[in-house]
């Protein structure tokens, strides 16, 4: 007598002709493979620019070459350029940026990578708070203090949000789509 | 409304307007069955690139898009312990009547407070900015009931201290 429930098995797994073994790389556009030392040294050229404070060049290049076939720590270090570049541009110059940045020719590809960044930030930079950081109530006067506590990252996710709401503003809301429905992630 | 909170609901809003373009998909494991394609997770190919939009580590909207339903989990605002029970027991309030509510789901996501379920029934159903605008409203009063609630429970609290104490002073 077998020691496995044969009951539990979920067969679709074995049959390599059921839609739960649908080879999902047929969907995904080929990207040539990219290694970390590349990433990191188109971030340095980039943080030159930034620094001669031509930041809308660099977000220009940081956008044209998104690194789609390097592994998980490229793709991190290429995240860190683009927020770097997005935190260092003031609120009033983003809207023309992004503007400009549209009628480029190739536009509106650069305006989907950098929605694929902004979902990445707000994804990666908050990650699963442990349930340590709730502390216990201080007695009394505990609502003056409720506001200022878990506000963590809060910074940085409103520079995002800000950025986020003036791209939906000129790309539109099919740029939103373009993020879900494209294989090739950031 | 506070300044931070505008950009935040903004930005759901503009994402779940994106990801609730459904359309009617039959299973494609079990003949005559239809079911939403992102719980029965049987079919890589029609789930779609979660996104997430969050205003700080505490706050944050988890959307999980696939061909015929999408899936919205919200992580409420929880800074301390006293919100951390509140938020609990509303949120076990709610989902027990989860059927009254349509588009709720009967247990939130891991990570999360609190979990939806559009399915292309309700898109057809429902109008599909009003369903947004249920779930933007949501998101508003329920930091403003739990924080309601925590100013009740410490005033009582503070009441039935007094009161209990009376006799000692």
């Amino acid at each position: 007598m077998a020691t496995l429930n044969w009951r539990t098995i979920n067969i679709d797994a074995l049959d390599p002709e059921s839609p739960a073994n649908f080879d999902l790389s047929t969907l995904t556009p080929a990207v040539a493979p990219v290694s970390t030392a590349d990433v990191q040294a188109l971030a340095g050229q980039i943080r030159q620019l930034l620094r001669g404070g031509d930041s809308e060049g660099a977000l220009q290049g940081a956008l044209e070459n998104p690194p789609y076939g390097a592994d998980e720590r490229g793709k991190d270090v290429h995240l860190a350029t683009i927020i770097e570049i997005l935190q260092s541009i003031r609120q009033a110059d983003m809207s023309p940026m992004l503007g400009r940045l549209y009628k480029a020719p190739g536009g509106t590809e650069a305006l989907d990578v950098l929605m694929k960044y902004i979902y990445k930030g707000m994804a990666h930079t908050s990650a699963p708070s442990t349930a340590t950081k709730i502390t216990p109530q201080p007695t009394g006067f505990s609502q003056v203090h409720s506001s200022r506590s878990g506000e963590g990252g809060g910074q940085a996710m409103s520079v995002l949000l800000s950025w986020h709401e003036k791209l939906v503003e000129i790309a539109g809301p099919g740029c939103i789509v373009r993020v879900m429905t494209d294989r090739r992630t950031v | 409304m506070s300044q931070s909170l505008r950009p935040y609901l903004q930005c759901v809003r503009s994402s779940l307007t994106a990801a609730l373009s459904l359309s009617n998909f039959a299973s494609q494991a079990s003949e005559r069955h239809n079911v939403p394609e992102i719980e029965a997770a049987s079919c890589p190919e029609v789930l779609l690139n979660p996104l997430t939009v969050s205003r700080n580590e505490n706050e944050k909207v988890f959307i999980e898009p696939s061909i015929n339903s999408v899936r919205i989990s919200i992580r409420i605002k929880q800074a301390d312990e006293i919100e951390h029970i509140l938020v609990h027991k509303f949120t076990r309030f709610l989902t027990q009547r989860a059927e009254a509510f349509f588009i709720l789901r009967r247990k939130p996501v891991k990570g999360y407070d609190i979990s939806f379920l559009i399915t292309n029934f309700h898109t057809e159903e429902m109008l599909k900015h009003k369903l947004v605008d249920f779930i933007i409203q949501f998101m508003e009063e329920v930091d403003k009931e739990i924080s309601e609630m925590k100013l009740f429970l410490n005033a009582r609290a503070r009441f039935v201290a007094e009161s209990f104490l009376t006799p000692f002073d």
